[in-house]
């Protein structure tokens, strides 16, 4: 029983000291706004009554109206700030759902479905001005080093041939081509050569 | 090294006596496509100083010459245990030995030789005969420390080959090659024998392509490094590496001119793959290749007038010809539709590729008119060819029931051996030419 009773005591204390920082806070924004207020006010009156500063009628209202502009502000700050935080949310999940095109055997032109992945990432860049991308060429184990790294960028560069096509800035887009030197399923199969006949995305937001 | 060594010959004296030529008599035609194992005894060595033969060099002389010599793929070394002389004893010059204990056996040729251990030198002689007509061929002495002994092996290794076939063989080369492991890679070289491994590079990144100049003190290769594939090139006495090129896009040096410091570049700064040349001297690239298509792995002719190398116009990579300036471009392979990587031999004439064979790779040789198409291997995927400088055979790389292994086969594709395994991935086999290590 003791032991609640300090416990509520204690919460209370807490509760106490939190709204006390809180309001101070709060009135440091609105005493700032106050103290603008009353040079420029003083300014005026500064011929007629250089002494004894008594809060007039008009210098209240303008003082409320400053209390309620600065918490209009603060409010406008905080939905921007979630819609800004939706905005990312909404932009990493668009990014996160670009996932690596595929290409046939000794192939690099798109099929529809990499046509259709190119447009969204192509969306994504047209709405946020500030991303860049980076195309990754790659290709199947079958074949020399040298074919194969032209053969990658070939693949990149089909890619960005399409994005600009869409009207990205060519700026934007980078290629880099790795051959089969960088597979993402090492096995010798065709289902591992299927996954690895692909250019991958990776886009940059600043 | 070549220096602490004295070499003296005595086959002088021989040629005042007997008159006859030297280099008279080929005894093996290695370019046949059908060779008999040339038949060579090699007898233990005499220690013919005072000092005991302490590491039993006798035998290691005999054995060791006998590996260098079986690895070329022309003899075939009879086992000593055969012999009917007293090994180590008797005598080493022609006046001495009963060549028809030789002839029973069926050596065509007969090496012997003597050590002599004087404090920190040692001095060794070889001798090489010619059994069924009794008398020597070539003979000489090394006088150097027990450290060089190797060398002194390998150094009459090349004599005998030079005696017995008109050239010196390959005793004084590496082979350069990228091992891999996951997706990482560096570059390596070993010794003709598969002996000396030794790391060139050291970037932790991707790393490829190596390629000697024909003097072999220098290797273009391209790298991650940096981020971009980009060209560098190794001094290979010093071990300084620079930037060569760094186009955006590729940067590919696949070949050094055979008359010197020009190289062959596959670049894609301006969208397409085009060939360049580029002086290294005046660091200029000149483009010879213009087309949409892929146009990589380009190499030069010996003479080089012309350049092989693939392209995908025609719907799937194939290997053209065309003169060095670009013009007259032509189609050289017909057979299956994915034909790369070629390898033009030293000597010229042939050109030795990989192509797909039911889904997988083997190394062909083709003539250069594109007749006389053959395959050498046909198990397991073998890959990138390289030629020996004196075109007698090809390393490549070769993978057999997910073992992973660099290997050499004469080039009518006998005599397969494994020159180095035990890495993750071998890949850019690439022969140096002869460095004239001994």
């Amino acid at each position: 029983m003791r032991r609640s009773v300090v416990l509520i005591g204690l919460s209370i204390l807490i509760l106490a000291f939190g709204f006390v920082m809180f309001s101070g806070c709060a009135k440091k924004v609105v005493k700032e706004a106050e103290e603008e207020k009353t040079t420029t006010v003083q300014k005026e009156a500064a011929p007629a009554a250089p002494a004894a500063p008594a809060e007039t009628e008009e210098q209240r209202l303008a003082r409320e109206k400053a209390l309620r502009e600065a918490a209009l502000k603060e409010q406008q700050e905080k939905e921007r700030m979630l819609a800004e935080q939706k905005a990312k949310e909404a932009l990493a999940a668009a990014i996160a759902e670009i996932q690596d095109i595929h290409f046939d055997f000794d192939k690099y032109d798109l099929k529809p479905e990499a046509r259709d992945m190119l447009k969204k990432l192509a969306d994504i860049m047209l709405a946020e001005k500030t991303a860049t991308v980076l195309i990754e060429g790659h290709c199947d184990e079958r074949g020399t080093v040298e074919y194969n790294l032209a053969l990658g960028e070939k693949r990149a560069l089909s890619a960005m041939k399409y994005l600009v096509s869409l009207g990205v800035e060519k700026e934007r887009i980078k290629t880099i081509s790795y051959g089969k030197e960088r597979p993402l399923d090492p096995r010798h199969n065709e289902e591992a050569w299927a996954k690895n006949r692909r250019a991958h995305f990776v886009v940059t937001v600043k | 090294m070549r220096n602490r060594l004295r070499v003296v010959s005595f086959v002088l004296v021989v040629l005042l006596v007997s008159l006859l030529p030297v280099y008279g008599k080929v005894y093996i035609d290695i370019d046949s496509p059908t060779i008999q194992k040339f038949p060579i005894a090699v007898a233990d060595f005499n220690n013919l100083g005072q000092t005991p033969d302490g590491e039993n060099l006798s035998t290691w002389f005999a054995d060791r010459l006998g590996n260098a010599l079986q690895l070329t793929g022309f003899f075939n070394v009879i086992q000593r245990k055969t012999f009917f002389e007293d090994q180590g004893k008797s005598g080493i010059t022609a006046e001495t030995i009963k060549f028809s204990d030789w002839t029973v056996i069926g050596a065509e040729s007969l090496v012997k030789g003597g050590f002599q251990l004087n404090g920190s030198d040692l001095t060794v002689e070889f001798r090489l005969f010619d059994v069924v007509q009794g008398r020597l061929l070539t003979g000489k002495r090394y006088t150097g420390r027990p450290g060089d002994r190797e060398e002194m092996v390998l150094r009459f290794a090349g004599e005998v080959l030079l005696q017995l076939t008109g050239e010196k063989g390959v005793f004084d080369t590496k082979v350069a090659f990228v091992g891999k492991e996951g997706n990482l890679s560096e570059i390596y070289t070993v010794n003709f024998d598969g002996s000396g491994l030794k790391r060139l590079t050291n970037f932790r990144s991707l790393t490829l392509l190596p390629r000697w100049s024909p003097d072999g003190r220098e290797m273009t290769f391209t790298s991650y490094r940096d981020g971009n594939p980009d060209v560098y090139l190794l001094d290979l006495t010093g071990g300084k590496v620079r930037k060569l090129l760094d186009f955006s896009g590729l940067n590919l040096a696949s070949c050094w001119s055979p008359q010197g410091r020009k190289i062959l570049l596959t670049l894609s700064k301006g969208g397409n793959h085009e060939i360049y040349t580029m002086d290294l001297n005046h660091g200029t690239a000149t483009r010879v290749t213009s087309n949409y298509a892929i146009n990589v792995s380009p190499v030069w002719s010996p003479d080089g007038k012309k350049i092989a190398y693939v392209s995908d116009r025609g719907g799937s990579p194939q290997i053209y010809i065309m003169d060095a300036d670009g013009s007259n471009q032509r189609r050289l392979t017909y057979q299956g539709n994915y034909n790369t990587s070629p390898a033009w031999a030293p000597k010229g004439g042939r050109i030795a590729f990989e192509g797909m064979v039911n889904g997988t790779f083997q190394i062909f040789v083709i003539d250069e008119d594109g007749g006389n198409l053959r395959q050498l291997t046909s198990s397991g995927r073998n890959e990138s060819p390289s030629w020996s400088p004196d075109a007698r055979y090809l390393v490549y790389t070769s993978r057999l029931s997910g073992r992973h292994r660099l290997c050499v086969m004469n080039a009518n594709g006998s005599n397969v051996r494994i020159l180095h395994e035990g890495m993750g991935e071998y890949m850019n086999a690439s022969w140096s030419p002869h460095l004239n290590l001994y």
